[in-house]
């Protein structure tokens, strides 16, 4: 499993409110460990360790050991599919509704 | 999968044509595409698109809601495996203007729902951000 070959959907690893805080938390810092993302919710460690696991296999997180502790940090490049997606219907729809302007505006005149 | 895109966007009109502009088919193929679109709820329709080597050009989508007292519209919305709901609301701004709000979903289960629901259009702005990192 690598970084250019993730296993998930990065749209499936984003629905969950949990690993968007993850995401959140990992883009302000560089690398943190997990006992220090474990404190910020109300969860347990396997927890959140799942909620990372699932991040990982969609390319989203990268970690690595350090003596005993697991570091996360962030690999923000597959959200760039998240927003290709909002880019391209925002697009489709603003010409959509630019069209709509000129017609509500023609049949007012 | 999980998102959300949200629009507003304001014309100079009255309520009861931006409503037709939103559920009549022949007004809907003058902004969106060719359509055999009822506002009936449980109508299945299509919108056509250009075909081109990736796409087959044809949107699937069912009426869910159609609710005229409160200007509310809802359909799904299917491009091959991706399946989105469209949520259409219509305002009166007043002074002759009306604002025409869409939020664009998509989602793969409930649970998605949910967390869509939650959190996603304040994080969404970060996203941004996060790429130009």
């Amino acid at each position: 499993m690598n970084e250019n070959n993730p296993s998930r959907d990065v749209f499936d690893a984003i629905a969950d409110p949990t690993r968007r805080r993850l995401i959140q938390l990992l883009s302000e810092a560089d690398e943190i460990p997990l006992h220090e993302l474990t404190v910020q919710f109300e969860m347990g460690r396997t927890a959140v360790s799942k909620h990372l696991t699932i991040l990982k296999e969609a390319g989203l997180v990268v970690d690595r050991k350090v003596g005993r502790e697991t570091r996360y940090r962030l690999n923000a490049g597959p959200l760039k599919e998240v927003q290709d997606w909002v880019s391209y219907y925002r697009k489709f729809w603003l010409t959509n509704m630019l069209r709509l302007q000129q017609l509500l505006e023609e049949e007012e005149e | 999968m999980s998102l959300q895109l949200t629009l507003d966007f304001e014309y100079k009109t009255t309520i009861e044509k931006a409503w037709n502009a939103l559920t009549n088919s022949d007004m809907l193929a003058k902004w969106v595409l060719p359509n055999d679109f009822k506002p009936e709820v449980g109508h299945q329709f299509q919108f056509r698109a250009e075909p081109n080597q990736y796409w087959d050009g044809v949107i699937n989508g069912e009426v869910l809601v159609v609710d005229e007292a409160n200007r509310l519209l809802s359909y799904s919305w299917a491009v091959g495996e991706e399946k989105h709901t469209v949520n259409w609301t219509v305002q009166d701004l007043g002074n002759g203007k009306v604002n025409l709000h869409l939020e664009q979903t998509g989602f793969s289960n409930v649970q998605g729902l949910e967390g869509a629901r939650y959190g996603w259009t304040n994080w969404h702005g970060e996203l941004g951000k996060l790429l130009a990192q």
